[in-house]
């Protein structure tokens, strides 16, 4: 589609060019350049400052022994590189973090689809309906973490009483190994957001595809299978890049519901099953002031994050189905 | 037929239930006191309702200074992120140069650049830059303007009719004039879109401000996460849950008001 509109508007803006002498066109295309590039600047500037330069500088902070504060580090080349793979803990956290987008990743796509299957059937109120089960997508993070941890407090939970009516004697979920239980649900709660994403790709799907297959015998499963999931694999496609890149960097709710209050301060007293990789880069960062090393670690999940997001778009190609112009389904 | 339409409304009332009920504790523990709080077995609804709680939330900590904070950056952000996005996604949607479609795969890239990890570098140059406890950061942000958003703009601005500008242009018009004066009153639902989802992302975001400002300067996300504490440290519940309700409360009603504005973000973002 890009490509497409970007074809058209430039047939359509030389036809606009009224023919004048060829130097005069240059001079045009020169200043057209120009104007192009005065409304870009500010975010061309923005990649180069804010993005690159950073990325560049923890580069190269990697490849240092700094702690951030004394002025005389020293360039030890590739030897954090060398320690993250022989740092348990590191590892260990790594492995963690995979599992957790593993888990995570499909369960809030899959969730979220169902809602949208749900709220495109012709029920009454299903505005009201796809209004409420997103509502929690919108809760800031911050919110969502403190009223999960207010749930599943240990004495004055939700969790724990509705437990107690069937006979569950309380349980301490903010600690080892349930944490990681609660962190998987506080996401789980926002899979509006999901909803959102698939129920627009639902909505391009042509009914008409639909009927069709069913007058020639599909039931609803065989026509959802082969009909449906291709139709919308672009929006699925897209919510696992996405999802994996934000799962990959998953930060605040492990830090918020840990059992200490001052969030940033106290790293250790995240539980091990939350204690994910860019929780590990922070405390390396602000608790350990070894910032040579966190830096390479940072750097490390870059790459880790341009392999997948490689991975998916390659395994995309062949799976996505981009059969219609996007531009039709439009209303 | 009936019958299946009913079941489904039947479980999408109950889904509703399960995910709104996370709000229902909030409430209810905003409105406990702390004796009822520490009741065993655990009371589902306040004996003694307290709303009081509120008022406490409010001047236990200097609440309204924070969410002027909060207020202050998120406008700054929010207002300087749409103009910037929209002149950008103008001049990708409506202006051609060599190496625009390299730049515009750039722009598709950066929309899925990991942000805490450009975070805390970014906030290292900041510090040494003397940037940190400073707004500054915020105005940086937003005068780049945010990659999703230039393509949101980028979407609308290239659906609209050439003859817009033709005009415009054999008339000698400038093209920033022409940005100014004839695209952006045509964009409105748009920017109002923008205005919104900015609005909200930086009122939500916590690692930003937990890391760049202090104590004094910081926003609500971080005020409200650690200061309701005792002299042991230990976190007041049910003054952290008002506040939290206070704190939620703009953007859930911006949410409401918005809604369409919302949706019609996510959707163009399906990226198709």
């Amino acid at each position: 589609m890009t490509a497409g509109t970007l074809a058209t508007t430039a047939v359509r803006s030389s036809r606009a060019c009224p023919a004048g002498s060829h130097q005069a066109r240059k001079r045009r295309g020169v200043r057209r350049a120009g104007t192009f590039y005065l409304f870009i600047a500010p975010w061309l500037a923005g990649v180069v400052a804010l993005t690159l330069f950073p990325l560049g500088y923890a580069l190269w902070l990697s490849m240092t022994n700094s702690d951030g504060l004394s002025p005389n580090s020293r360039f030890i080349g590739l030897r954090n590189y060398q320690e993250i793979f022989s740092d348990d803990q590191t590892l260990q956290t790594l492995a963690r973090t995979g599992l957790f987008t593993a888990v995570t990743v499909p369960a809030t796509i899959v969730g979220g689809l169902v809602l949208a299957l749900l709220v495109n059937r012709p029920v009454p109120g299903r505005a009201l309906f796809r209004t409420l089960l997103y509502l929690p997508a919108v809760v800031p993070p911050v919110a969502a973490s403190l009223t999960f941890k207010l749930i599943f407090d240990r004495d004055a939970g939700a969790a724990n009483a509705l437990l107690e009516t069937i006979g569950v004697k309380p349980i301490a979920w903010l600690t080892d190994p349930y944490a990681r239980y609660v962190l998987v649900m506080l996401v789980l709660w926002g899979c509006g957001n999901c909803m959102i994403i698939s129920l627009a790709g639902l909505q391009d799907v042509p009914r008409e595809l639909h009927e069709a297959v069913r007058v020639d015998g599909a039931n609803s499963w065989q026509a959802f299978r082969h009909i449906t999931i291709p139709m919308i694999s672009p929006v699925l496609f897209f919510q696992v890049v996405t999802g994996v890149i934000a799962a990959l960097q998953m930060f605040v709710p492990p830090v918020l519901l840990a059992p200490t209050v001052g969030a940033t301060g106290d790293v250790k007293s995240i539980p091990q099953g939350n204690y994910l990789y860019m929780v590990h880069v922070y405390a390396q960062y602000f608790n350990s002031g070894r910032f040579g090393y966190a830096s390479a670690l940072l750097w490390v999940l870059f790459l880790i994050i341009l392999a997948v997001t490689g991975l998916i778009f390659k395994a995309g190609a062949r799976t996505v189905f981009y059969g219609t112009d996007p531009k039709e389904g439009k209303r | 037929m009936n019958a299946r339409r009913t079941a489904i409304f039947i479980l999408l009332v109950a889904l509703v239930g399960l995910f709104l009920s996370p709000f229902g504790w909030l409430v209810i523990t905003a409105l406990k006191s702390p004796e009822e709080l520490a009741a065993v077995p655990v009371h589902w609804l306040p004996k003694n309702v307290r709303p009081g709680n509120f008022t406490e939330a409010l001047t236990s900590i200097p609440f309204l200074g924070y969410a002027r904070n909060s207020l202050m950056i998120s406008g700054i952000y929010s207002v300087l992120v749409t103009l910037s996005s929209a002149w950008v996604g103008f001049g990708f949607a409506r202006l051609t140069a060599p190496g625009k479609r390299v730049l515009f795969t750039v722009l598709l890239g950066t929309m899925m650049m990991p942000q805490i990890i450009t975070l805390i570098p970014t906030y290292l140059i900041f510090a040494k830059a003397g940037m940190v406890d400073t707004y500054w950061p915020w105005v940086l942000w937003g005068v780049s303007g945010a990659a999703y958003l230039i393509f949101l703009f980028r979407q609308f601005f290239a659906n609209l009719p050439q003859e817009l500008e033709e005009a415009a242009v054999i008339d000698g018009c400038g093209y920033p004039r022409i940005f100014w004066r004839i695209f952006i009153p045509q964009s409105w639902p748009v920017l109002a879109a923008s205005l919104v989802l900015s609005f909200t992302w930086s009122w939500g975001d916590f690692v930003g401000p937990a890391l760049l400002l202090s104590t004094d300067r910081t926003t609500l996300a971080v005020a409200i996460s650690t200061l309701y504490t005792n002299p042991q440290g230990l976190p007041i519940n049910n003054l952290m849950a008002a506040g939290s309700i206070l704190y939620i409360l703009p953007v859930l009603v911006l949410f409401l008001f918005a809604q369409r504005g919302f949706v019609a973000g996510f959707s163009t973002s399906g990226l198709k």
